[in-house]
């Protein structure tokens, strides 16, 4: 009797709790808005996900979105200007004749958002860093011999043979500078969410999987960050519909996911800009040149008359892609808009499949590629049927890009076609012609496993005029990119373009395909 | 002697959890190799991470590694995030267990009495419409309600943030230590009450959206354990004796149901505390469900091994103390 008058008192207290906090739960929903306040010249950019690397040195995913604007690299690349190569923290550069000791002269007064002020020993040092790492993006600097500060203000890098480090320097991983004592420090220390750089915008706080802010650095270059953004909220929005609400209600200023429903929505809102601007993002299916029946080269080249480039661009990628014309996008150089490419012919893709000898019975293909893009999904598809129509049976295989890298890399278990989504790691055409089809012993990203002594030397020639005789590799180039046209060892169907989505009060985007990011700098925003 | 042997049985269930979760795991034919290292590495790389990964070790030598460093508090590094899995998962979880509380919170006090209500008033208009409205809760799928609530209250009118737990610029002029997680807590030890109400509105839509949600199932719950326990004799004997009705209904009534009320409460935290993953991407609300789903998707080892782990122990502790609950309540499991 007594215990079980106990236990009804205590679940009396119990229920009584519940019930206090249950008004409280409740009160939540009355607690009303956020109030907003006067604050300085604000921008939120809703970003899809959250930082990775902090290590400038390791970092090499979505991090340049933020990163860009807190570090600097020694030169920029800027496809709008003369000579491409603009000065950054270094005023002007020089080569040597034989192509291999470069001359950096770094930009004066420029302070990192330690107080601390460059100098060539800490640019040294912070190259240094990222080669020893030997991670991330390092290995555009694996030509690298020797870095040497002459002087407080001037920087040499040799390398082993010519190799362009103007380009190199002016990549978007790999190349930013950071402080000397930063340098000091492991990956696990930025990892906390640190950063000392030199850029126009410092890094104030990080909370994990929330946001990231950043504020105007006072002393930048002498004091002149040119735009009037004071701070920077970077907000980690996973969901493209919530992304949407945001720039809606003006919770956002800059969007980074949309579905389509969603841009057709925009069009009619006229506080919101929706702008298609060129990418060095290109798409393309890699036919596997190492298994039957697409080692048969007429095969091979009946595929890529069998794709119908013109639909997929406009219609699958609704506008956000041009037909390719090669491997090297339009926007980059290098690019041969003279290059004989394959139109879409079913007729000529019929006589090809005919006069390629692969029995009928043979005419089986599967295609692997990311299960989760809608783009690759459809335009395949619409191959699918188009396929059909020539009695080729293509069956798709979708999967998360960790699975389908892994089987394609083996000969054994590796698909006839798979997708690939490609951009340079620094300016460089060499990027596309070297790391996806010059001969690799074993595949790494030569998934269609091509192996042909003529393109290897081709290329290996270009990359060496590349310092010297720009044109010289260009014409090279050319030359090798037909060989892979002829040799039909992948289908080049669409140059991505990127949407950026922002609010109309916002001015002064300067999209540059070399940087996967908005540089903050250049933005105006009216009240 | 009853408490000892439900522990030994937790860690060998555990232990089993664990080692099956570690096998699935490194049987999944794709490597975790490539997260750790970005969009295009090299042979070299790859290499570097397969060995610092001990991939390249047998499986069982593997596991061996792994329970021996869990012993020692380590969980290893996330290859997605790159911080520690224990960090990552704790400030998680805190999210999560901060979210279904209150969500709990608002379910329980609409379901019950709303179930009471349906069970003792059936037949009537009130219990009719408290039903279909929670037929009809039970009937929109989650993640419509949370963009619906947020088209509404925020897009309409406003109300209340779209996303994410703070506001930014309360951060900022107003930051504050976080100790247990639970913003709503951390705030008022701070004693920070601008960040306490920004964090308050800020649960409010993903709370109401999660309760909505949950509030049908208690609300059936509730009523069905009542109709049982109103046809209960003595019950029916004191009605006879004229003791006043919301007397018999909320005294004696609820009372006999409380127990089983609690399993069902309990076990459905527990479910929701992995399983509240829609909201949390409707919401951006940073919590251990999304981190679980993007470890997956990502074949993220280590923190796949750190989420489960969380999990089925938040889970085996809640059932081990609605296990004890019953016992404490009914003496004859004790004999």
């Amino acid at each position: 009797m007594c215990i079980g008058a106990s236990r009804a008192r205590a679940g009396q207290a119990l229920v009584r709790i519940g019930l206090i906090c249950a008004i409280f739960a409740w009160g939540a929903l009355f607690v009303g808005p956020d109030k907003a306040r006067a604050e300085p010249t604000q921008l939120t950019y809703a970003l899809y996900d959250d930082i990775k690397d902090w290590d400038p040195a390791v970092a090499f995913s979505l991090e340049v979105a933020v990163l860009a604007n807190v570090y600097e690299t020694l030169v920029r690349y800027d496809p709008e200007v003369e000579g491409q190569v603009v000065p950054a923290l270094a005023e002007s550069w020089s080569v040597s004749e034989d192509g291999l000791t470069w001359r950096f002269k770094l930009r004066d007064g420029v302070q990192f958002h330690d107080g601390s002020a460059l100098t060539a020993q800490t640019v040294k040092k912070s190259l240094e860093r990222t080669i020893e790492l030997n991670r991330g993006a390092s290995y555009i600097w694996s030509g690298v011999e020797a870095i040497d500060a002459p002087s407080d203000l001037v920087l040499t890098i040799r390398t082993r043979v010519p190799e362009p480090v103007d380009l190199i320097a002016s990549a978007q991983y790999g190349a930013y500078i950071v402080s000397s004592d930063a340098a000091d420090n492991e990956t696990a220390w930025f990892s906390e969410g640190r950063a000392v750089g030199t850029g126009p915008y410092q890094l104030i706080r990080w909370d994990r999987n929330q946001q990231i802010v950043l504020e105007r650095h006072t002393d930048y270059w002498g004091g002149t960050v040119d735009s009037d953004v004071d701070r920077v909220i970077y907000r980690i929005v996973r969901e493209a519909a919530t992304q949407a609400q945001m720039i809606r209600t003006g919770a956002a200023d800059v969007i980074t996911l949309t579905s389509v429903a969603a841009l057709r929505g925009f069009e009619r809102q006229e506080d919101i800009v929706v702008d298609l601007v060129p990418s060095w993002t290109n798409a393309q299916f890699l036919i596997n040149t190492g298994k039957y029946p697409t080692d048969n080269r007429l095969f091979r080249q009946a595929l890529l008359h069998a794709w119908d480039y013109e639909n997929v661009a406009t219609g699958v990628y609704d506008g956000a892609a041009e037909v390719a014309r090669g491997i090297i996008p339009k926007t980059m150089w290098g690019h041969d808009p003279a290059l004989k490419v394959p139109d879409f012919d079913l007729e000529e893709a019929k006589r090809l499949l005919e006069a390629s000898g692969v029995p009928e019975k043979d005419w089986r293909l599967t295609a692997s590629f990311i299960g989760t893009s809608v783009e690759y999904t459809n335009a395949l598809l619409l191959y699918q049927l188009n396929l059909a129509k020539l009695g080729v049976r293509l069956t798709l295989k979708p999967g998360p890009w960790g699975k389908i890298w892994d089987e394609a890399k083996n000969p054994r278990t590796a698909p006839h076609l798979q997708s690939m989504t490609w951009w340079p790691t620094y300016p460089t055409p060499a990027d596309w012609l070297v790391s996806l089809f010059r001969t690799e012993d074993a595949a790494i990203f030569n998934l269609s496993h091509y192996s042909n002594p003529a393109f290897d030397s081709l290329v290996d020639q270009g990359r060496a005029l590349e310092v010297t005789d720009r044109e010289g590799a260009i014409a090279l180039y050319q030359q090798a990119q037909q060989l892979l046209i002829d040799d039909a060892v992948g289908i080049f169907y669409a140059d991505i373009r990127s949407r950026l989505i922002y609010r109309r009060q916002i001015s002064g985007i300067r999209p540059n395909p070399a940087y996967a990011t908005i540089f903050i700098d250049d933005l105006v925003v009216e009240p | 002697m009853y408490i000892v042997r439900r522990l030994i049985y937790m860690a060998f269930l555990m232990l089993g959890v664990l080692a099956l979760t570690f096998v699935i795991t490194r049987a999944i034919p794709s490597s975790p190799v490539e997260l750790m290292l970005g969009a295009k590495p090299t042979a070299e790389q790859i290499e570097q991470a397969r060995q610092s990964l001990g991939l390249d070790q047998p499986l069982i030598v593997q596991f061996g590694v792994f329970l021996g460093n869990l012993f020692q508090g380590d969980l290893g590094v996330s290859l997605r995030t790159g911080q520690p899995v224990l960090g990552d998962v704790s400030q998680r979880f805190a999210a999560t267990a901060e979210l279904v509380f209150v969500a709990l919170l608002l379910a329980a006090s609409v379901g019950i009495p709303g179930g009471v209500l349906a069970a003792t008033r059936r037949g009537k208009l009130d219990a009719i419409l408290v039903r279909t409205a929670a037929v009809l809760s039970v009937a929109v799928p989650i993640f419509f309600l949370g963009i619906v609530l947020q088209m509404l209250l925020h897009g309409g009118l406003g109300w209340f943030p779209l996303q994410g737990r703070l506001d930014v610029n309360t951060l900022i002029d107003a930051p504050f230590e976080t100790r247990t997680g639970f913003y709503l807590i951390d705030t008022l030890i701070a004693g920070n009450l601008t960040a306490w109400q920004s964090a308050l509105s800020h649960i409010a839509l993903p709370a109401l959206t999660l309760a909505i949600a949950t509030s049908a199932l208690l609300f059936r719950v509730t009523r069905s354990l009542m109709l049982d326990v109103l046809s209960a004799e003595h019950l029916r004997t004191f009605e006879a004796y004229g003791v006043p009705k919301s007397r018999i209904h909320y005294r004696y009534a609820l009372r006999a149901t409380l127990i089983p009320l609690l399993t069902i409460v309990g076990l459905t935290a527990g479910y929701l505390l992995g399983g509240s993953v829609i909201v949390e991407y409707v919401f951006d609300w940073p919590g251990i469900g999304g981190y679980m789903v993007e470890a997956v998707i990502a074949n993220d080892l280590p923190a796949v091994m750190g989420g489960t782990l969380l999990l089925a122990f938040t889970y085996l502790t809640i059932n081990l103390l609605i296990d004890l609950l019953y016992y404490a309540a009914d003496p004859r499991l004790r004999a």
